[in-house]
């Protein structure tokens, strides 16, 4: 359903579904998901109980489940290890050994994704410098502050040299400027490491600001699968422009109407514009000229990921009133 | 997919050449020997929990060859006066239950917290984030705990029983004596055996070290006790239960010695031997059952 923007064409999409089904006795956690997800940094988006950890289960290969779930072209099913050997996961509980320092639990973590011991420990280094503990790292992980244990989080996902990374909830519990630190070294991996990554939140803010795909789900179904600029423009709202014109908005809003366009003026020189599907900004500009009216600026009035995320939600029905 | 990493312009991500890993990776059947090489060092980073019971382990075996070489001579007689036995011959078997001792520390400090300590600390998701199998785990920790266990266990008999053989007094008693040494590796095996698998089993119950901790104690000492006494004064089979009798019967019929038997007079060493092989299996099972049921709900948490 999206693009491939981090493989080559004709690879294997970095996560595939197929009428992936998990039920807990009668409880259906994910329902019959169909998706082709691709993607450098993917947003997997939903409220408490969507189903978003169970599909990470099911996708790293450590829950049976019904249906086809492929990552990096490999069955979960039956390749489980295999795939956890090329994909980090960095969980939102604590996920420590008591009394290890952060090299000595990257290191560790290396080892147990097959690396030789002095790859592992070179890496593990690497990975906590990255994360910025290079100063700390040989201290106890149970003194660290919250944050620390983030990136010690992140740094013990990154070790094994994963091609993608499954974040879940990476920024819970962080004070803003960590938080910004975290998004900031989430933001750059792709470039940097060359993995792509699945990061699963609710904090919408953290998805518009370094996701370029989403993936929402509602009551174990998927609602949306592609890129952010698609969810934001998934009902044409991409055609909602905000123009500034000398003066006489009113009067631009009439013309504009009278061409079939949805007009609200915002001020005496500002006017939202819904232009018809079929009509481009150009529509704006000669129709402005022909009513001898100036423009002075023109930008695209864009949804946010949380009001998109929100509609899509919305949008979707009861699951009591579902077949 | 870039793997040159650029500058970093803020300067706050540190990135120091990195390149992606093209080596070969570990066969996953051997991850457990990780898991059982961190559970062995782990251990010896602190002297209380493991350096000091092997102390104990060095010293009960400099003492009992120290009284196999001062007092080799030495007859010991029976309640009748009879000669019955030498200390160089009582001070291997005797030794075992010192050994026990040992071993039990070891369980309080380490044994008993191996799962109980991961599962509290959300370590399963750790293990199990990564290409590591239920079975990997189950044997790399109870590997860990074997080689833990067996300097303790089975490396003192076996240099007694050496011992015992550098000190026959010709080549017709040293054949004789060669016994000792698979009867010593035999009871060290056993002892190695129970102390690396029961606690486990008992951590591996409770997800809490410390009650874990408690109620391994509580059996070993409280039950063991309490059942060893009902078996002594009912000539019953339920003494074999108690775990450290039933090694004891157990060595003391190998090594063929019947005095100063304690609690284990009374218990067939044939009883004890199954109880002990049972108490083995069980914890096997359990540890294996626990963990292969924390190993689907281990990651992820809630949705």
């Amino acid at each position: 359903m999206t693009e491939g923007a981090s493989l080559p064409a004709g690879s294997p999409p970095l996560i595939g579904m197929l009428g992936l089904t998990k039920r807990y006795g009668n409880i259906v956690a994910i329902d019959r998901l169909d998706a082709r997800v691709d993607g450098k940094i993917i947003g997997l988006l939903g409220p408490n109980g969507a189903g978003k950890s169970t599909l990470l289960k099911a996708l790293l290969g450590l829950i049976p489940y019904e249906g086809g779930a492929r990552v990096l072209g490999l069955e979960a099913r039956t390749h489980g290890a295999d795939i956890r050997d090329r994909v980090g996961y960095m969980p939102e509980q604590e996920a420590f050994l008591a009394g290890m320092s952060a090299v000595e639990l990257c290191t560790y973590a290396g080892e147990l994704s097959g690396l030789p011991r002095t790859e592992a420990m070179q890496r593990a280094h690497a990975a906590l410098y990255y994360a910025g503990l290079e100063e700390k790292r040989y201290q106890p992980i149970d003194g660290y502050s919250t944050g620390m244990k983030q990136r010690v989080k992140l740094a013990q996902a990154l070790v094994h040299d994963p091609e993608i990374l499954f974040l879940d909830e990476p920024t819970n519990g962080l004070d803003p400027r960590s938080r910004d630190e975290m998004l900031e070294l989430i933001a750059e991996l792709p470039a940097r490491r060359g993995c792509a990554i699945v990061l699963s939140t609710h904090l919408l803010p953290d998805v518009e600001r370094v996701c370029d795909h989403a993936v929402i789900m509602h009551q174990g179904r998927v609602r949306f699968v592609g890129s952010i600029d698609e969810l934001r423009g998934a009902r044409g709202r991409d055609t909602e422009i905000l123009v500034e014109v000398k003066a006489d908005a009113a009067r631009l809003g009439e013309v504009l109407t009278e061409a079939g366009a949805t007009c609200q003026v915002v001020s005496a020189v500002t006017l939202s514009v819904s232009l018809p599907e079929t009509a481009t900004n150009e529509l704006v500009f000669r129709r402005a000229r022909e009513a001898g009216l100036q423009i002075r600026g023109l930008g695209v009035r864009r949804e946010t990921v949380e009001a998109a995320f929100l509609r899509v939600i919305g949008d979707a029905p009861k699951k009591d009133a579902q077949p | 997919m870039s793997t040159t990493p650029p500058v970093s312009p803020a300067g706050t991500i540190h990135d120091l050449g990195y390149k992606r890993y093209v080596g070969t990776r570990r066969s996953a059947g051997t991850r457990w020997l990780v898991i059982a090489r961190n559970q062995i060092s782990s251990s010896w980073k602190t002297w209380w929990r493991y350096k000091s019971s092997l102390a104990l382990a060095v010293i009960v075996t400099f003492i009992a060859g120290g009284v196999m070489f001062i007092l080799s001579d030495k007859v010991i007689r029976d309640f009748a006066g009879a000669a019955a036995t030498t200390m160089s011959d009582a001070a291997l078997p005797k030794s075992i239950q010192w050994y026990t001792r040992a071993a039990f520390l070891v369980s309080l400090t380490i044994g008993a917290r191996v799962v109980a300590g991961d599962l509290q600390s959300g370590a399963f998701t750790f293990y199990f984030s990564r290409s590591v199998r239920p079975r990997d785990y189950v044997i790399g920790k109870l590997g860990g705990m074997f080689a833990l266990m067996a300097p303790i266990n089975l490396a003192g008999p076996l240099l007694l029983a050496c011992a015992r053989l550098g000190l026959s007094q010709d080549v017709d008693q040293l054949i004789g004596s060669l016994m000792l040494v698979p009867k010593a590796i035999a009871i060290g095996l056993l002892g190695t055996l129970v102390f690396a698998t029961v606690p486990v089993a008992f951590s591996a119950l409770i997800a809490n070290g410390r009650y874990a901790i408690a109620l391994w104690g509580a059996y070993y000492l409280v039950f063991g006790f309490i059942v060893s006494m009902i078996g002594r004064h009912s000539d019953s089979w339920i003494g074999a239960l108690d775990l450290a009798t039933s090694l004891d019967a157990v060595a003391l019929q190998l090594f063929d010695l019947h005095l100063f038997t304690g609690r284990a007079g009374n218990l067939d060493p044939t009883v004890a031997l199954a109880s002990i092989l049972v108490h083995i299996a069980a914890a096997i099972a359990i540890v294996g059952y626990q963990v292969r049921s924390a190993h689907g709900s281990g990651v992820g948490g809630a949705s």
